[in-house]
C-alpha cells in the first residue's frame, strides 16, 4: 500500500476479557441476602416518611435519615409495571447470553413500598398486565443472593 | 453570578460505526468544528470539560487520550459522567465554570463510540447485588415505564409512531445525522420488530458512535466574539434516589424533569412553555418517553401529549418543534447526545440551522435524561437575562 492510502478494511485490535470482581455487600444488604438463606425477605422503614424500603440501604434519599428499623415483606405481591424482552442480551453476572423470549417486571411484595425489579415466569404479553397478583418461585439451593428468587409467577 | 454565552457548536457525522476515526480523532473532529465555529483558537481555551461513558467502550482514563483531541494539555480538565445527562451535564458544569469567573471560554467535548463496546451489557453492570440478576439495559428499564405510562396515560403505539417518525424525517435535513429516514411512515414503526412490549425497533434510539462540542463564553468574551450568542438563561439538574423501583410510575410522575424544567422556566422568565419557546431539543431515547417528557416540561396537560403530536402541534412547521436534528431517535452518541441537544438549541439561536432551522428562534429548551437517575434542563435565548 502506498504511503497515505487508507484500507478498506480499517485495522483495529479484538480485546476479549475474563475477569472477576468481588463486592462487599454491607451491613444493611448482609442482613437481607442472609435472610434471602432462609426465604425470609426484610425491609428497612424510614422513620420520617414511613417509606418500607426494598432494597434496604442505609439512608432515605427523601428524609435523609439513617434507616434501621426492619419490617417483615412477603414473597407475594403485585405486578406493577411489566414487558417481555426478546432482544439478545448479555446477563450483567455472567457474560453469557441469556435465552429471550424473558418475562420483566416491577413487582411491589406485600409489605414494601418500593417496588422490585425482577424476572417473570410468564412470557405471553396476552396474559400480562399491570396489578396482577404474583409469587416469588425460589431456586431450591439458597446461596443468599437475588436471584435465590428465580422468577415470579402468576399467582392463580 | 455572571452571564454566560454559547459562542460556537461543531458535531461529527454520527453513524453506527465511525472506523475512519479513533476516539481521540473523533472528538478532534467535534472540537475543531466548534473552535472555528467561534472563530476561537485552540490556545485561547482556557478549560475543557469531557463527556463520556467509559464503561460502554471498555477503556480506562480515555480523557487522557480525548484530552489530547480537545487541545487540553497543560489547561484544566475534567470529565462527566452521568449516564444520558453526562453531556448536558458537562455544558451545565463548564456554564458554572464560567459564571463563577473562573474562566472566560471553556470547550465542552462529549463523545461515545458504542461500535467499540458492549453498550447494552455495560448498562446491566450496575448494582451487582440487586440489577444484574436481572437488568435488561436502557430497553428493558424503558419498557417497564413505559407499561405504567401507557396504562396511567392512556397513550397508544399509534401516538408513539408519529413521534418516531417526526423524528426520523427531521433527521433527513440533519446533515449530521445517524438515522435520516426521510419516507419513513406509522405503518412502518407499527410493524417493526419488537423488541421489548411495547417498544418495537423504530421507537428505540440507534446506537451511535459520534462528538459534539460547544464553546462557552463570559459575557465579556461573548459580546467580543460573537455577533449573535446563546445566551444561558437557565440550567437546572436533578438527581434522583438510587434504585429503578424507588420511583413511583417513573414516566407518570418524573419528578427529576418536572423540578428542572419549574425552576429553569422561573429564571428564564416563561410562563407557559409551549407559547414562550420557540424551539427544544429534547432528550428521547424511545418515542414514547417524548410523550412522557411533554406532559413533564409542561407542554400539555397530563395524558393529552398524544394530542399534540397527532395535531402536528411539535412538527416543524406547529407551534414548538420539537427536535429539529431529529433528536436522541436518529442519533445516540451517549456521552454526545446531551451535549448535542445544547448545541442543536444553540444552533437555532445563533440562526444557523440550516434546513431545520426554526426561523426567528429567540428562546430554546434542551434537556437531557440519564436512566431513571438524573435530569437537566437548559433555556437559551438571544438576550441576555438578568444576571
Amino acid at each position: 500500500m502506498t504511503a497515505g492510502a487508507i484500507a478498506a478494511e480499517p485495522l483495529g485490535v479484538a480485546c476479549p476479557m475474563d475477569l472477576g470482581w468481588r463486592y462487599a455487600s454491607g451491613a444493611a444488604m448482609e442482613r437481607f441476602l442472609a435472610g434471602l438463606r432462609e426465604r425470609r425477605i426484610e425491609a428497612l422503614r424510614c422513620d420520617g416518611c414511613g417509606r418500607r424500603y426494598l432494597p434496604p440501604r442505609p439512608l432515605c434519599g427523601d428524609c435523609r435519615l439513617p434507616l434501621d428499623r426492619w419490617v417483615p415483606v412477603a414473597a407475594a405481591g403485585t405486578l406493577e409495571a411489566w414487558s417481555v424482552y426478546r432482544l439478545p442480551i448479555l446477563d450483567g453476572r455472567t457474560g453469557e447470553p441469556r435465552p429471550t423470549p424473558y418475562g420483566i417486571g416491577l413487582v411491589r411484595l406485600d409489605g414494601a413500598d418500593t417496588t422490585i425489579n425482577h424476572l417473570l415466569a410468564e412470557t405471553d404479553p396476552g396474559r400480562l398486565r399491570i396489578g396482577l397478583r404474583v409469587r416469588a418461585v425460589w431456586r431450591e439451593e439458597l446461596r443468599g443472593a437475588l436471584d435465590d428468587i428465580l422468577h415470579f409467577e402468576v399467582a392463580r | 453570578m455572571s452571564a454566560v454565552a454559547i459562542i460556537g457548536t461543531g458535531q461529527t457525522r454520527h453513524a453506527s460505526r465511525r472506523d475512519d476515526v479513533s476516539q481521540p480523532e473523533l472528538v478532534r473532529e467535534a472540537a475543531e468544528a466548534a473552535l472555528a465555529d467561534a472563530a476561537v483558537g485552540p490556545d485561547e481555551v482556557d478549560a475543557v470539560l469531557l463527556a463520556n461513558m467509559e464503561l460502554f467502550e471498555g477503556r480506562a482514563l480515555p480523557e487522557l487520550w480525548a484530552g489530547a483531541g480537545a487541545f487540553a494539555a497543560g489547561k484544566p480538565c475534567m470529565k462527566v459522567a452521568t449516564g444520558g445527562t453526562s453531556g448536558t451535564s458537562g455544558c451545565i458544569a463548564a456554564f458554572h465554570q464560567v459564571a463563577a469567573g473562573l474562566f472566560d471560554l471553556v470547550l465542552v467535548v462529549g463523545f461515545e463510540k458504542h461500535s467499540e463496546g458492549h453498550s447494552q451489557t455495560g448498562m446491566a453492570l450496575t448494582d451487582p447485588f440487586w440489577d444484574r440478576a436481572v437488568a435488561s439495559g436502557a430497553l428493558g428499564n424503558f419498557a417497564l415505564s413505559i407499561s405504567q405510562y401507557v396504562a396511567e396515560r392512556g397513550a397508544t403505539a399509534e401516538q408513539a409512531a408519529l413521534v418516531a417518525v417526526k423524528a426520523r424525517r427531521n433527521a433527513a435535513r440533519n446533515p449530521h445525522a445517524h438515522l435520516r429516514m426521510g419516507d419513513l411512515t406509522v405503518e412502518e414503526v407499527l410493524s417493526s420488530r419488537m423488541l421489548a412490549d411495547p417498544v418495537r425497533l423504530l421507537d428505540m434510539c440507534p446506537q451511535s458512535d459520534g462528538a459534539c462540542a460547544i464553546v462557552v463564553a463570559s459575557a465579556a468574551a461573548a459580546r467580543r466574539r460573537s455577533r449573535r450568542p446563546a445566551w444561558v438563561l437557565a440550567a437546572e439538574t436533578r438527581h434522583e434516589q438510587p434504585y429503578i423501583g424507588d420511583i413511583d410510575r417513573r414516566l407518570v410522575t418524573m419528578r427529576t424533569l418536572r423540578d428542572a424544567a419549574r425552576v429553569a422556566y422561573r429564571r428564564a422568565g416563561i410562563g407557559d412553555p409551549l407559547t414562550d419557546l420557540d424551539v427544544a431539543e429534547i432528550y428521547e431515547p424511545v418515542s414514547y418517553a417524548e410523550l412522557a417528557w411533554y406532559e413533564a416540561l409542561g407542554f400539555c396537560a397530563d395524558g393529552d401529549a398524544g394530542r399534540l403530536v397527532e395535531e402536528g402541534v411539535t412538527g416543524m412547521e406547529g407551534e414548538l418543534p420539537v427536535n429539529p436534528s431529529g433528536g436522541v431517535l436518529s442519533s445516540n452518541p451517549v456521552g454526545a447526545s446531551g451535549v448535542i441537544r445544547v448545541a442543536e438549541a444553540a444552533l437555532q439561536i445563533h440562526g444557523r440551522g440550516g434546513e431545520r432551522q426554526v426561523e426567528g428562534a429567540r428562546l430554546a429548551l434542551a434537556t437531557g435524561y440519564g436512566v431513571y437517575a438524573w435530569a437537566d434542563a437548559v433555556v437559551l435565548g438571544a438576550e441576555a437575562g438578568a444576571t
